[in-house]
């Protein structure tokens, strides 16, 4: 890790769906040990933006990519890349919590075995560090080896932010994690998000601008595929700079 | 405007409608109904025609006017023909067996020169290991030392109680006799292959053959004193068995069942209900564990059996990676677009191919060609004698393979396009590779489509016969694919198989008439063998399903 530097950037960064593109020219830097939101209006590319980090958009047929995208300094487009070490170390959550058809320990595990690590010790440890970093350690610890998919909506969720853990990233993107959830769930994943902060970068997409004011340090506004405004999240919300910014904040449109 | 319009129709009409959708309802609902009823009658025809080969029918004794007297099983009733006098008229088959006194199986008999027709307690059935089944009244016995036997039913117990025992102990000698026998054989048979061989007569070839028939001669000199022993006991328990016998009185005919003959004697006349369901199961019992005999028409089916199902595991074996693969590089790695779309095409058009067009290629390819090439490489002193050039269980089963893996790959397609994206997105998130998510994710969620597609194969190849006659399946097999002899599995064999069996039995045995019931309790056999293998991949399937109830999150 480089000391005080963004844990991820992006410079002049556009992404082409085909013909159609989806982000223009967007600079930008993720400050370390911060939770960062994105948040705008639907289709305005900021879950695209996300993506380019760990480079899940290379999995969807047509996307092109200009510009740097830099995770701790390193470019995630040379071509000698290891994507896969990439991709632990930026972990990700997704929209709908995903997690897989086996057992709650074995859904923990994935990544750490998918990277050769054996020994049930071993992976024991990374479960219970992982679901209580989580904070699902005390609801599941009895039933480790029942079906993942047992569980509720909410637990799921923080299943899958466990999962994403075990594999010790340094940094966490999640697409909008919260917005299948019940309030209650919203307030647990909220409180875990905060306690995560001080051990990872976090970068967060919500369409909730609540969530975006009671968790983020600092707040990027995307629209149309542009980045509008990027602040820390007080003046983002008290103070804004642009017109629009502040239209969209106060609900004029969204 | 509206003024000048006519007042339009009101909606309630006093038209007597019939209620809506009602023609539609009765049309599909017929056609439904059709449907239900010829499967029902096709499960009727072959179970009833199926029991009757297990069912203990009653024998009668029929007298007719002018004093003539049989002894059989009523099979079946019809119009006569019409004759001179005319009216209708009835008359009676009746299966009267004894085929070694005049060669006939079945009498018919006008109704009207019947006399009359009873069921005496003492009338028997006895099934013999030749000649089909005898019908009559046993009179009398002879013992092992040719002394006659009270034909009283203590005494005639004992002696078929014996007579079960020796033909057991005869069994086991021959058996012993050909364990004892196996390496002398087996030198022998390689032996022949030599001498026929097209190396024969090259010095390299006379020499091999010199110290093979040395090595034969010394085995046999060596094996000499226990053959001679087991032999001999063989004939003593031979000798017991061809002079015991049972004198049998079948109406106006006589003739005598020696014991060696004897397969099961039975008094049908004599059970009551549940004797007969009892013999009607062990019956059963029998018919699927036991070698056929006379010609396939009598005995069971125990070799066509064990021929279909390792057919079809073997054709399992195969047709499951090979469609998976496919289907895997189809679905995850190919990209979209005109080749992919000829390839599926081409996928979806080898599953409508005539499947005896898959028997000339498998003739063509697999035996003429690959086969060929194999003996020419590893069973070169065999030749002309081919080993793997010709019909056998690999050839047939990997024929059917091709034959079905259209179904797999279709099956499997689906399948592995039903695994939801999060998941796969979310194995590649925590940086799995793509290989990996495959393996861990994907295939086992794709599980359950796979095993449908196993179904479905398993379903269509269990009843193929068409391609089989070209590649291996004969109406008698000498001897198992499967013995204890190395390699244990003899690919290169050929096979027995219900579906060809059953073509056989009906069509080209000798005495088709008394095979029919036979012919459609192989059919029976079959259809329960092709149910049960489904209900097994079906109950697997059911299981994985459980495990991965969440696939549509």
């Amino acid at each position: 890790m480089i000391p005080n530097g963004p844990a991820l950037a992006s410079h002049d960064l556009d992404l082409y769906y085909g013909e159609v593109q989806a982000l223009k020219k967007i600079t930008l830097e993720v400050p370390q040990g911060r939770i960062t939101a994105l948040i705008g209006p639907s289709g305005c590319g900021k879950s695209t933006f996300l993506r380019c980090f760990n480079r899940m958009n290379d999995m969807i047929e047509g996307v092109r990519v200009e510009g740097r995208v830099l995770v701790e300094g390193e470019d995630v487009h040379h071509p000698d890349l290891d994507l896969e070490r990439l991709r632990k170390r930026v972990g990700m959550v997704f929209q709908r919590s995903n997690p897989f058809p086996m057992s709650i320990r074995e859904n923990v595990s994935y990544g750490p075995r998918m990277a050769g690590v054996r020994g049930r010790d071993r992976l024991d440890e990374i479960v219970e560090r992982s679901l209580k970093q989580a904070d699902l350690w005390v609801e599941v610890k009895d039933r480790l080896d029942s079906s993942a998919l047992d569980l509720s909506g909410g637990q799921q969720q923080r299943l899958c932010i466990a999962r994403a853990l075990a594999n010790e990233p340094d940094i966490l993107l999640l697409d909008e994690p919260a917005s299948a959830l019940d309030p209650i769930s919203t307030a647990k994943i909220e409180e875990t998000l905060l306690q995560l902060k001080d051990q990872y970068s976090i970068l967060i997409v919500t369409h909730n601008l609540q969530q975006a004011a009671r968790v983020s340090d600092w707040t990027a506004f995307f629209m149309l595929g542009e980045l509008v405004e990027f602040s820390d999240t007080t003046t983002m919300f008290t103070n804004p700079s642009e017109k629009i910014t502040e239209e969209y904040i106060t609900g004029r449109f969204g | 405007m509206r003024g000048s319009e006519p007042s339009r129709p009101s909606l309630i009409t006093d038209r007597v409608a019939l209620p809506p959708g009602l023609p539609g309802v009765w049309t599909t609902a017929l056609a439904t109904v059709l449907v239900l009823v010829m499967l029902g009658m096709l499960l009727w025809i072959v179970v009833v025609n199926a029991f009757a080969w297990f069912w203990p029918a009653a024998v009668c004794r029929v007298v007719e006017t002018d004093g003539a007297e049989h002894v059989g099983i009523v099979v079946g009733h019809e119009e006569a023909p019409a004759r001179a006098g005319g009216g209708r008229e009835l008359r009676l088959q009746l299966k009267v067996g004894n085929r070694d006194l005049d060669g006939r199986d079945f009498l018919w008999l006008d109704e009207r020169d019947i006399a009359a027709i009873d069921r005496p307690q003492s009338l028997v059935r006895v099934v013999r290991a030749e000649y089909g089944d005898a019908f009559g009244e046993i009179v009398g016995a002879v013992g092992p030392d040719g002394s006659p036997i009270a034909a009283d039913d203590e005494a005639l117990g004992r002696l078929l109680a014996d007579g079960a025992r020796w033909r057991a102990e005869r069994r086991r000698l021959e058996d012993r006799l050909a364990e004892a026998r196996r390496p002398l054989t087996r030198l022998e048979e390689e032996l022949d292959l030599r001498e026929r061989s097209v190396r024969a007569d090259t010095e390299e070839g006379r020499a091999a053959i010199a110290a093979l028939e040395l090595a034969a001669g010394e085995l046999a000199s060596q094996l000499g004193p226990t053959l001679d022993g087991i032999e001999r006991e063989l004939a003593r328990v031979v000798e017991d068995l061809v002079t015991a016998r049972l004198a049998i009185s079948a109406g106006d005919r006589d003739l005598e069942v020696t014991m060696d003959q004897v397969v099961e004697v039975s008094w049908p006349n004599r059970m009551g209900l549940p004797a007969k369901i009892a013999t009607a199961l062990r019956q059963g019992v029998t018919f699927l564990l036991s070698e056929p005999r006379e010609a396939n028409t009598e005995g069971g089916i125990a070799p066509a059996l064990f021929g279909t199902v390792l057919l079809v595991l073997l054709m399992s074996v195969a047709v499951v990676p090979l469609g998976v693969v496919t289907a895997v590089y189809m679905t995850e790695y190919a990209r979209p677009g005109l080749l992919l779309r000829l390839a599926n095409q081409a996928v979806n058009n080898l599953a409508g191919v005539p499947s005896i067009v898959f028997g000339m290629f498998g003739l063509a390819f697999f035996i003429y060609g690959v086969g060929g090439a194999v003996d020419r490489t590893f069973f070169s002193d065999r030749l002309p004698t081919p080993t793997f050039g010709t019909g056998g269980l690999l050839w047939a089963a990997l024929t059917l393979a091709l034959l079905t893996v259209p179904v797999v790959v279709v099956a499997t397609r689906e399948g592995l396009l039903a695994v939801p994206r999060s998941w796969r997105d979310g194995s590649l998130a925590l940086g799995a590779t793509q290989w990996q998510t495959l393996r861990r994710i994907v295939l086992p969620a794709a599980m359950p489509g796979i095993l449908t597609g196993l179904i479905l194969a398993v379903s269509r190849a269990a009843g193929e016969v068409a391609p089989l006659m070209l590649t291996g399946a004969v109406k008698l097999a000498p001897s198992l694919p499967v013995d204890a002899t190395f390699p244990f599995l003899h690919l290169q064999r050929k096979f027995m198989h219900l579906g060809f069996h059953i073509y056989d039995v009906s069509m080209q045995s000798p005495n088709v008439e008394a095979a029919k019931p036979m012919a459609f309790a192989t059919t029976l056999a079959l259809l329960l063998l092709v149910v049960l293998m489904n209900l097994a991949a079906i109950v697997i399937r059911r299981r994985l399903r459980r495990a991965y109830r969440g696939q549509t999150v």
